[in-house]
């Protein structure tokens, strides 16, 4: 052997691998703040007895909203009017020359207010509300994890689970009905799933091993779902009270988080099998899996948007554990300002807004203009969020 | 061996390394790299036999925990000696135990509770390859819940990515 003729090939191979280095390393930027945009418009006291107290309500919901500038009525597109009083509120949009473009009569108080919101947004944008959507999540206030729920806003915290146990891991199903978590009072991991309006619930998945993570597909009918019973956490398909349960994965690694493509043809997980937790895309019907190339080092808890053109995602950098997005059409991924310690983002209905647990407390972050609100605390320490759609 | 044979050789090499190191994170959802999805899967573990880890009737305090590395589950070398402390005891039968496998506070609960999981099959599949008997051992994960040291930083945390061992009585 030569060495005159293996340097430079050694000297290649180097190269070859440190070139490929930054492709590991790059950051994924931080997105800017777009202004603009945004439909004028004004929101005035309600009439109505009820008036005073329904407004602010009703203003808070069409700013968090983010597809509205909130001006005085001789700058506006759009005049939002209505009457609140006698337990109902009738409320009314016109476009600058008057012409009505929504007139509804809704519930009174807050239910009422949110719902007007949701239909505001949905008549000027075409796009789907969250003022009417509902948040479960694990609080400590009692001294045990218990599962809560919430309106969006942080209004109507009630307990939902007291079993003096750990109850952990909640999944609403999109509309609401159901709710899945994972409750250890027999000792293991086990699957429950509670039919919101009736208060009944039953014992969905007890396999061998730990259960965890009863993910609805969005019709309701279905749980992605990890049991361990077969010698290691794998990814199965359940019935939505559990049963019949399909094995989708066959990993040597532990598989984690679940979540639904909106048409429930494929789930997204997050599996450690090659290393560092990252995310996969696999068939509902079954197949290989396929990893979604994020681009970052370390991914957990995937929720896939309802309009299905993006995953959010826990990603850890320097900054520790922050909320990214990855663009299913783009392959880009980009970190959202959501800080450091921030976890278990998930999509609202409108796929613009993300909730998201950070230092004992649920925030909500608007992924197109960046804002961040702190809109859920006080029952203790709280975490993994999951949210109606 | 001949140089002209080697150089292309060493070339094909880096081309191969260069090729997976970039694609992998350029291509678009690619499929590449989908991770060991060959594993058949771990061995079965029996039906719940009723006890509970913290139960009454479970002796936590036989061995001590089993220590594991930070998002890892693998059983390092120098937790061997509790492996085969745990291995003797299991020999021959007649013995049920519960692994429980616990990880620190970092990371989504979630994440937590199946990389808990795991651990406790790491250890479970360990002490089966030394002779255990698969229908003595039940596994559970609490996750990230029930901290062995409930304080912050790299020495509470190396406590907590633990399993601890419940010999059912």
């Amino acid at each position: 052997m030569k060495l005159s003729h293996l340097l430079p090939a050694a000297a290649v191979i180097l190269l070859g691998v440190v070139g490929a280095a930054p492709c590991v390393a790059q950051d994924a930027p931080v997105i800017t703040v777009r202004k603009g945009d945004q439909i004028a418009l004004a929101v005035g006291t309600l009439a109505g007895s009820d008036g005073v107290a329904v407004t602010p309500i009703l203003q808070n919901d069409l700013s968090i909203a983010g597809w509205f500038g909130l001006v005085d009525a001789a700058r506006a597109g759009y005049v939002v009017t209505g009457t609140a009083q006698g337990g109902s509120l009738q409320g009314t949009v016109a476009d600058r020359n008057g012409g009505v473009v929504l007139s509804k009569t809704y519930a009174g108080g807050r239910a009422g207010a949110h719902a007007f919101a949701d239909d505001i947004v949905n008549t000027l944008t075409g796009k789907k509300g969250i003022a009417s959507s509902r948040v479960a999540f694990v609080g400590t206030r009692t001294g045990k994890k218990e599962i809560y729920l919430a309106d969006y806003d942080g209004s109507n915290i009630t307990q939902l689970t007291r079993e003096g146990s750990i109850s952990v891991g909640p999944n609403l199903s999109p509309d609401g009905r159901k709710l899945s978590y994972t409750g250890y009072q027999s000792g293991f991991a086990d699957i429950y799933v509670i039919d919101i309006g009736s208060g009944r619930r039953v014992k969905a998945v007890s396999a061998p091993g730990t259960n965890t993570g009863g993910v609805f597909s969005s019709d309701g009918a279905r749980m992605a779902v990890i049991i361990s019973k077969d010698g290691n956490p794998e990814l199965y398909i359940t019935g939505a009270e559990g049963g019949g349960a399909r094995r989708l994965t066959r990993s040597r690694g532990a598989e984690a988080g679940g979540s639904w493509s909106p048409d429930g043809s494929e789930i997204v997980f997050a599996s450690d099998s090659g290393g560092a937790p990252q995310l996969y895309r696999v068939s509902s019907g079954g197949g290989a899996p396929r990893q979604i190339s994020v681009g970052m080092g370390y991914a957990t808890d995937p929720s896939w948007s309802p309009d299905g053109t993006k995953i959010a995602f826990t990603t850890r950098g320097s900054g520790g554990f922050e909320v990214a997005v990855h663009d299913l059409q783009s392959g880009q991924t980009r970190l959202l300002p959501s800080g450091g310690d921030a976890e278990d983002p998930v999509w609202g209905a409108n796929s613009r807004h993300i909730i998201y647990a950070k230092g004992g407390a649920l925030y909500l972050l608007d992924s197109i203009n960046g804002r961040n609100l702190k809109v859920i605390d006080g029952v203790g320490r709280l975490s993994e969020p999951t949210w109606t759609r | 061996m001949n140089a002209r044979i080697l150089f292309p050789l060493l070339l094909a090499t880096f081309l191969a390394l260069g090729i997976s190191g970039c694609s992998k994170f350029k291509k678009k959802d690619a499929g590449a790299a989908t991770g060991d999805y060959d594993f058949v899967s771990g061995s079965p573990l029996p039906e719940r036999s009723g006890a509970s880890f913290f139960a009454a009737n479970v002796d936590r305090s036989m061995f001590p925990a089993v220590y594991f590395g930070y998002d890892s589950y693998s059983v390092e070398p120098g937790e061997r000696g509790k492996v085969e402390q745990i291995a003797s005891f299991l020999k021959g039968g007649g013995k049920s135990v519960i692994f429980a496998g616990f990880t620190d506070e970092r990371g989504s609960p979630e994440y937590n509770r199946t990389l808990g999981e795991r651990r406790a099959q790491a250890l479970r599949e360990e002490l089966i390859s030394m002779g255990a008997s698969a229908a003595d051992i039940q596994t559970v994960s609490f996750g990230e819940e029930m901290p062995a040291d409930s304080g912050g930083g790299e020495s509470a945390w190396a406590k907590n990515r633990r399993a601890e061992i419940g010999v059912i009585k």
